[in-house]
Formats: C-alpha cells, sequence, structure tokens
C-alpha cells in the first residue's frame, strides 16, 4: 500500500527465535502494564507476583513444570509431524483417544500391581493416540488426504465418543446426578515426585529429551528434515515419502495419546473434559518452537510458567480478563515477533525482489 | 495499420537484461510467431505486452496508439489477451463461470450465460460445453476454454505462449483452425513457438529473438526454412567456447539404455523409443529444446520417474527395478535440472546437503556420526572452493555457482561410474559456468561416463564427443560435434527430418 512490505532473509537471524521471544514479551508486558494502571494495581508488583507464583518456590516449580508437561509433550506431537511439513490439528482428539485406551487398560486389569498398571495403561494410551491418527496417516500417505482436515475433524469424533462412554457403558452405577466414570483404581495414580509434581514430569522430560536428541542426531530425524525441506529432494535420494509420513503422523498421535494416559491421574478418572484444550495449546507451543522438537521444552516451560503467574494475579484481585489478555499478548508478541526472524521489511525505494511481487500480484489480478 | 508494435523494449533484471533493444510488429488479422530459444526473451517481451511486466524503455502502440500498461488488467482492457503455458483456471468451476469470472454482469442468469458462452464457443469453432467442470476436461478443452475467456473480453490480440506443447497433434490442428477463424475476424494472433513445422502450418510472419534482440522481423513464413531458422534462432557459429580437447580412449559401455518410453499423466509418450549408450570416459551431449523429453529421460534414467517400457544397465548390472538410492549405490549419480528443491534442499544446511547421498553409511547405529559429517562437508567445499558463510546456515543465500559445485560435487564425491548432468551451468555467470565445465572435462578424463543434458548449443560442441538431438521425446539425429555445423544441429533441434542433418 505504502510500498513498505516483507522480504525474506537470505538467512535466518542467528539466535533470532530467543531475542524474537524476549521482544515479544517485553512488548507484552509494556502492553499489559498499561491496562494494569488503568485499573489501578502497580504493574511492577503483579509482574513479581507473577514471576514469584511460576519460579519462587519448589511449590511454584512443581506448579509449572505440571501444566508443562502437557504443554510439552502435546507440542512435541505437533512438531515431530510439523519438522516433515505435517499439521497434526488432532492432537487435542488423540489425547482423548490415549485417556479412553488407558480408562479401557486400567477397568481390565484392576488387580494389577501399581508400577505394571501404569505402564500398561501409558502403553495403552500411546497405542490409543497412534490409532487415532493411523487414518488420516493412511488418507494422506496414499490418497493425498489433506491431514490438517481428517485430524481437525477426528477431534470431534473422540469428544463424542468420550461423552458417550461416561453418560453410558462407563457411568458409574452408584454416581448419583452428574454421569461420571468411576474412580481409576488407587494404584493407578502416578506416584508423587516434589510437592505438587507427579512422575508425569520425568516421563515427559525422559521424552522430549530423547526426542529432541533422536530427531536432530539420526538418520531418521535427518530423512525427516529433508522430506520438510523439499519432497522432491527427499525422493531424489530415494527416502520412501509414504511411509514417512504413515510412521510420522502415527508417532504424533501416540505422543498425544500420552498425554492423555498422564491427564488420568491428574483427573483420578476419565472425564468428558480430559484433553482441556491441551491439544490446541500444543499446536503454539510446536509453533513457537519452529517445529523444532528439540526447542518444545523450554518453550513449554515459558509457557506453564504464564499460566500459573496469571492465575496467581487472579487472586491478587486483578481481573480474570487482564490476566488473560496479558497471556495472550506475550503470545502474540513473540509468535509476531518470530516473523522478523525470517523476514525483514523493504522500504518503498528498494529494487530487491520487486519485480518478483508485482508480478506475483499481477498473476493473482489477471 | 498495424495491430500491434512494440519499438525499442529494454526490460531488465537484477543480473539479466532479458530484453536488449527488441522489436515487434503485427499486422491485423494475421498469425504471428514469435521464435527464439529458451532465454532468448520471448516470454519477457510477450508479458510487456500483455502488462505483465513495464518496459523500463520503448513504447507499446496498438493500433497506432501508444500504450501503457500498469497491469495485466489495463491490457485486456485495451484488447490484449494472453494465454499462458500454465493454464489459470478454477478446476471446481465450470467453463462458464471460468470464462465469465471477473467480467460478468451484476446480475446473471446461469442459463443465459451457458448460452452467451455456447454461442460465442460457436462462432469461433471452440467445441466445448459451457456446463462442465474444467477439472473433467482434457488439456486441448482447457487451452480452448483459456481462449474463450480471452475472446469474452473481447481481445483482439491474442498471444498463445506455446500453446502446442499440451496438445495432441489433432489438437494441435484443431487450433490451427481456430487461430485462422479469428484471424478472419480481423484479429491478431501472437503464436510463440519452437516447432518449424507448425509455424509454417499456422502462421502467416515469424519474428525471431536471440539474446533479448530482434534478428528478424516479420518474416513470410514461406521464406523460411529449418536452415535458415535454426541460424536465425542459434547465431553464427562464435568460437566463445573452445573445443576441449581430451586425450580419452573410450573404454567400455558404463550406461546402457534400451528402448525407453515414458508416458505422462495424460498417456503422451513424453519420451518415445529413446536407446543410448555412454562408455567409460565418454562425454554425450543430449541438446534439445526445453520440453522435448531430455527432463523426464534423466528422471527415467536416475529412478525418478517410471518409464512404461524399457531397460537401463549401469556397467552391465540391469537397474531397471531399481529405486533412486539403489541405483545411485551402484554407481549413477545425477545432477538434475532443478538444483534447489531437488538436488539440493534449500531449507537445510551445506553439511546436511553434502551428506544427503549417504548419510547413511555416516555412523554405525541409528545416529549420525556428525563429526563425520562435517569433515566430508569440509573437504567437498575445500575441493570444489565453494565459498560458504556459515556450513551451519541454510543454503538459501548461496550463489548460484556455489550451490551448483556443492551439488556437482557431492555427486562425485562417492566415485560414480556415470554421471547424468542435466542442464548443469544453466543461469551460472562465466567463472561458473568454466568451474562446472572443467569439472565435468576432468571426470570425464578420469573415466567417468557423463550424459550430458544442455540447451546451450556452445556448451555442448565443445564439451561432447558424440551429440544426440531429441525432439518431442524422441533422439531424431546423432552427430559429431567435430565435424557438424551448428545449423544441422539446430535443424534437428527444430524437427527437421532426421534425415537432412544427420550427417555421421
Amino acid at each position: 500500500m505504502f510500498g513498505f512490505r516483507l522480504a525474506k532473509r537470505d538467512q535466518a537471524l542467528p539466535g533470532g527465535q530467543v531475542l524474537a521471544f524476549g521482544i515479544g514479551l517485553i512488548v507484552a508486558l509494556a502492553f499489559g502494564a498499561v491496562l494494569l494502571v488503568v485499573a489501578g494495581h502497580s504493574p511492577v508488583e503483579i509482574y513479581l507476583k507473577m514471576a514469584d507464583a511460576a519460579f519462587g518456590s519448589p511449590q511454584a516449580w512443581s506448579t509449572t513444570l505440571t501444566q508443562a508437561v502437557p504443554l510439552g509433550l502435546a507440542g512435541l506431537a505437533v512438531a515431530v509431524a510439523g519438522s516433515m511439513g505435517l499439521w497434526n490439528i488432532g492432537a487435542e482428539g488423540q489425547i482423548i483417544a490415549g485417556a479412553i485406551a488407558g480408562s479401557w487398560v486400567a477397568r481390565l486389569g484392576p488387580d494389577l500391581p501399581g508400577p505394571m498398571l501404569i505402564t500398561l495403561m501409558l502403553i495403552g494410551a500411546a497405542i490409543g493416540g497412534g490409532l487415532l491418527a493411523l487414518g488420516p496417516a493412511i488418507a494422506r500417505a496414499h490418497l493425498g488426504v489433506n491431514e490438517i482436515i481428517t485430524t481437525l475433524m477426528l477431534n470431534e469424533i473422540a469428544l463424542r465418543t468420550v461423552r458417550y462412554l461416561v453418560n453410558g457403558p462407563w457411568k458409574d452405577p452408584t454416581s448419583i446426578g452428574f454421569p461420571v466414570a468411576p474412580e481409576l483404581p488407587e494404584q493407578a495414580a502416578l506416584p508423587t515426585l516434589f510437592e505438587r509434581a507427579d512422575i508425569s514430569v520425568l516421563i515427559a522430560a525422559a521424552v522430549l529429551i530423547v526426542f529432541g536428541f533422536y530427531a536432530a542426531r539420526s538418520k531418521w530425524g535427518f530423512e525427516l528434515r529433508i522430506a520438510g525441506s523439499s519432497e522432491k529432494a527427499a525422493e531424489y535420494v530415494g527416502i520412501s515419502l509414504k511411509r514417512k509420513i504413515l510412521t510420522v503422523l502415527v508417532l504424533s498421535g501416540a505422543i498425544a495419546g500420552l498425554v492423555g494416559g498422564l491427564r488420568l491421574g491428574a483427573t483420578d478418572r476419565i472425564v468428558e473434559g480430559v484433553a482441556e484444550g491441551w491439544g490446541f495449546a500444543g499446536i503454539i507451543v510446536a509453533a513457537l518452537a519452529l517445529m523444532r522438537p528439540s526447542g518444545v521444552a523450554a518453550v513449554a516451560i515459558a509457557f506453564g510458567a504464564l499460566r500459573v503467574g496469571g492465575v496467581a494475579i487472579k487472586g491478587q484481585g486483578v481481573p480474570a480478563s487482564i490476566a488473560e489478555i496479558i497471556q495472550a499478548l506475550v503470545l502474540l508478541g513473540a509468535l509476531g515477533a518470530a516473523v522478523f526472524t525470517t523476514y525483514r521489511i523493504v522500504g518503498p525505494n528498494s529494487n530487491s525482489g520487486g519485480d518478483a511481487t508485482s508480478r506475483d500480484m499481477s498473476e493473482v489480478a489477471s | 495499420m498495424t495491430a500491434v508494435e512494440l519499438d525499442g523494449i529494454w526490460k531488465r533484471f537484477p543480473g539479466v537484461i532479458a530484453n536488449a533493444g527488441a522489436s515487434l510488429t503485427v499486422a491485423p488479422g494475421s498469425v504471428h510467431a514469435v521464435l527464439g530459444e529458451n532465454g532468448a526473451g520471448k516470454t519477457t517481451l510477450m508479458n510487456v505486452l500483455a502488462g505483465v511486466y513495464r518496459p523500463d524503455e520503448g513504447t507499446v502502440r496498438l493500433d497506432g496508439v501508444e500504450q501503457s500498461f500498469s497491469k495485466p488488467a489495463d491490457a485486456i482492457a485495451a484488447g490484449v489477451g494472453m494465454v499462458y503455458q500454465e493454464f489459470r483456471l478454477i478446476p471446481t468451476f465450470t467453463v462458464t463461470e471460468n470464462v465469465a469470472l471477473g467480467s460478468a454482469p451484476a446480475v446473471l442468469s446461469k442459463s443465459s450465460m451457458e448460452k452467451q458462452v455456447g454461442e460465442l464457443a460457436e462462432r469461433f469453432g471452440l467445441h466445448t460445453e459451457p456446463g462442465r467442470e474444467v477439472w473433467q476436461l482434457s488439456m486441448g478443452e482447457r487451452q480452448r476454454v483459456e481462449i474463450l475467456k480471452a475472446l469474452w473480453r473481447n481481445a483482439q490480440v491474442l498471444i498463445l505462449d506455446e500453446p502446442t506443447a499440451v496438445l495432441t497433434p489433432n489438437e494441435a490442428a484443431e487450433l490451427g483452425r481456430i487461430t485462422a477463424t479469428m484471424a478472419a475476424e480481423g484479429r491478431s494472433i501472437i503464436f510463440i513457438s519452437h516447432k518449424l513445422d507448425e509455424v509454417k502450418t499456422f502462421c502467416d510472419e515469424a519474428t525471431v529473438l536471440r539474446g533479448g534482440k530482434t534478428v528478424a522481423s516479420s518474416l513470410s513464413v514461406d521464406d523460411l526454412d529449418a536452415g535458415r531458422m535454426a541460424e536465425l534462432m542459434v547465431g553464427e557459429a562464435t568460437a566463445v567456447s573452445q573445443r576441449r580437447v581430451r586425450t580419452t580412449v573410450v573404454g567400455e559401455r558404463v550406461l546402457d539404455v534400451d528402448n525407453i518410453i515414458v508416458h505422462d499423466i495424460h498417456g503422451r509418450a513424453v519420451v518415445n523409443d529413446v536407446s543410448l549408450v555412454v562408455g567409460r570416459g565418454e562425454i554425450v551431449g543430449i541438446a534439445g529444446v526445453a520440453g522435448n523429453g531430455q527432463r523426464p529421460l534423466a528422471d527415467a534414467i536416475a529412478g525418478l520417474r517410471q518409464a512404461s517400457t524399457g531397460t537401463v544397465s549401469v556397467t552391465h548390472t540391469d537397474i531397471t527395478g531399481m529405486d533412486a538410492r539403489t541405483r545411485n549405490s551402484h554407481g549413477l549419480a545425477y545432477v538434475p535440472e532443478d538444483r534447489i528443491g531437488v538436488g539440493l534442499a534449500p531449507r537445510m544446511n551445506a553439511i546436511d546437503n553434502a551428506i544427503m547421498r549417504n548419510y547413511r553409511t555416516l555412523g554405525d547405529g541409528p545416529l549420525i556420526d556428525f563429526g563425520q559429517a562435517e569433515s566430508r562437508a569440509a573437504s567437498l567445499i575445500e575441493r570444489y572452493n565453494i565459498k560458504v558463510g556459515r556450513v551451519d546456515q541454510p543454503l538459501a543465500g548461496l550463489s548460484g555457482g556455489n550451490l551448483q559445485r556443492l551439488l556437482v560435487g557431492r555427486e562425485l564425491d562417492d566415485e560414480p561410474v556415470v554421471l547424468i548432468a542435466a542442464q548443469p551451468t544453466r543461469g551460472l555467470d562465466v567463472q561458473g559456468v568454466k568451474a562446472i565445465q572443467d569439472i565435468l572435462v576432468e571426470q570425464a578424463t578420469d573415466g567417468v561416463g557423463i550424459l550430458l543434458i544442455s540447451e546451450d548449443l556452445e556448451e555442448l560442441f565443445a564439451l561432447s564427443d558424440r551429440l544426440l538431438v531429441m525432439h518431442e521425446g524422441a533422439v531424431v539425429g546423432e552427430f559429431d560435434p567435430d565435424t557438424a555445423t551448428r545449423q544441422e544441429v539446430g535443424a534437428a533441434m527444430a524437427g527437421a527430418h532426421a534425415s537432412e542433418g544427420s550427417a555421421h
């Protein structure tokens, strides 16, 4: 319009993602400060409260990490698919499928010893999530059906299925009023690690470290990155794209399913809202990590801290809406600033790439 | 009176001069051919006329009135329509919807629109069904929809960019009848082509471009024969590239291609029964105008594309049933035409790209030994003098010459017996061209058999031991570069009968 436009950088800004996150955070906090002043609060005081609630004590850390577990694993699920250019929008449904499968395992073997039962539940949950992703995976690999649509639609199927189960076959006969599933066996609860955190923190950390490393250093991860960079280049070096799409989407579903299994520990029983939006939050986490599995953990902890801090300041008399606006601003700021790691602003008189752009525009117009 | 007059058109792009004072004059009611090699500036000149580009210098006149187009809509309003090689149709819309898109009356009745489109089609003999959706149509029918689109907007000048490239012979003949009908109504048709026979059949006059300049304007096609056309398109033999003398002894056959046929998705044979051999230490050149089957032939030999019939052998081992990876491990290296996106992965870094062929052998288990990978990359970078800023940054910032040396170097890293090099110097600057040609000559001297596919005749004459010409998917001639003339080869490229040009 005024001649300013974005041009792609020749090379991504080194360390740009961390910088973008920092700048986004500062800009968002500045905007938030204005809102807080208008609402009659001291921004410094409120921001310190947020930081304290997220990181100020072992208890604070345990809360933050507990939030970071589902965020990190759901983010990993999306990023694994994203690193080869696939969009798994169905982590939400795969979490539900994982929770259903985990509950089903617990119903089959209610008398198994704790460690064995928990292990089987988690394996079952991963298989459940993977199975829900299998359909979209086959359709994409063999028929070229857009995985965004299929994974998104299956969220709805998963949600209706869990609703049916807790209202029908799995309804606790002793419950009165609001229908719920019976509680899981006591020994299925995940052991506590410290303060409020249970061992899901260790499980998630292990999965994130192993995958982060494996995706970056293995032949498998290398092939994933070639396919993500250019499908034709992948075919040229003899990578089977069909098999790759199939395994990656199912793996992505399995990781999301694992979240469902771990969430059962937090809810004691399967409930309709077992996924609680974690699957969709995972998309944001993965996007902020630029679809790199190795970057997911740091983003998940930061995101978790923001949620914990946001909840804490609601207790300080700050309107809930302002707390949520600040959270949203930080994400918006970080995602917005991330654009500038790969793009730069070009003025109206610059010549570079101008022909290409005006040509693109005119092709659209023709 | 002239319908179209382009005069002194200059158009520069960063690093390239596409048009250097080109001109074109088209009479009303005529079919006018624009001829030229790839890169001669035909498409740029047509895009200037169609309002896609603004010329840096020069004037555009229609019916004697000077025009200044700032966007394609201006050119359309002035009566210029262009049919691109890649059709711009919406597959899920009907013929009528595509034709009327963007220029329909505010209130429209579907049936009356279909009737109007049908009548317009009838008038020009464009057989089509106005109510059908475009995805159901053949390429020929889609092209007719594109022409209808232009006629619907009342185009007086219609530009057809290599219109027969996607057509069957019958469809091409029908297109000839359609253009004749339009010309009879007083409209002007500009017909971009490489093919002499159709220029002679369909067109009245021809203008030839070379190197962005007009070298012959408004020749009568009756004065045009294969030799004259080739001479105009290719130019006199210029001594830019010295013949590279090698003391090669061509050894045993290392590449055997027997009766390869490749079909495209429309079932046309894009490679039509090609057989060739390459000996140890031999460079076999393949000349041809772009789109005459060179790319599918190279892809089929490399295993990226399925051949319908025929066999490929490397050092007497039949590799026909093998996938691209296995063929590569049998000593077949491939520098594809698209160096970025096929040969190299642009979003990955130099190390990743350097090991793309052999990462499976770097490290025993599932992990890649990145220490070994780095030293591989470092040795390639040193040996082939590749200038990279940082090896851990995406390739996107490297120049074409550096990219190509990385690609060629990587393909040669595992000491192949056969190298297929498709357009290996296209788009490179003089030094870049020389570096790649030096590597090819050095490798041939070391005994690698090279199949060199190029559109640059000078390069082919300078490097090849034998020169094959492809036309419409078939090998139509074989020449000895030491004795053949560029005109003979050019005539074969333009589709003159093989018997005329085959000087063997």
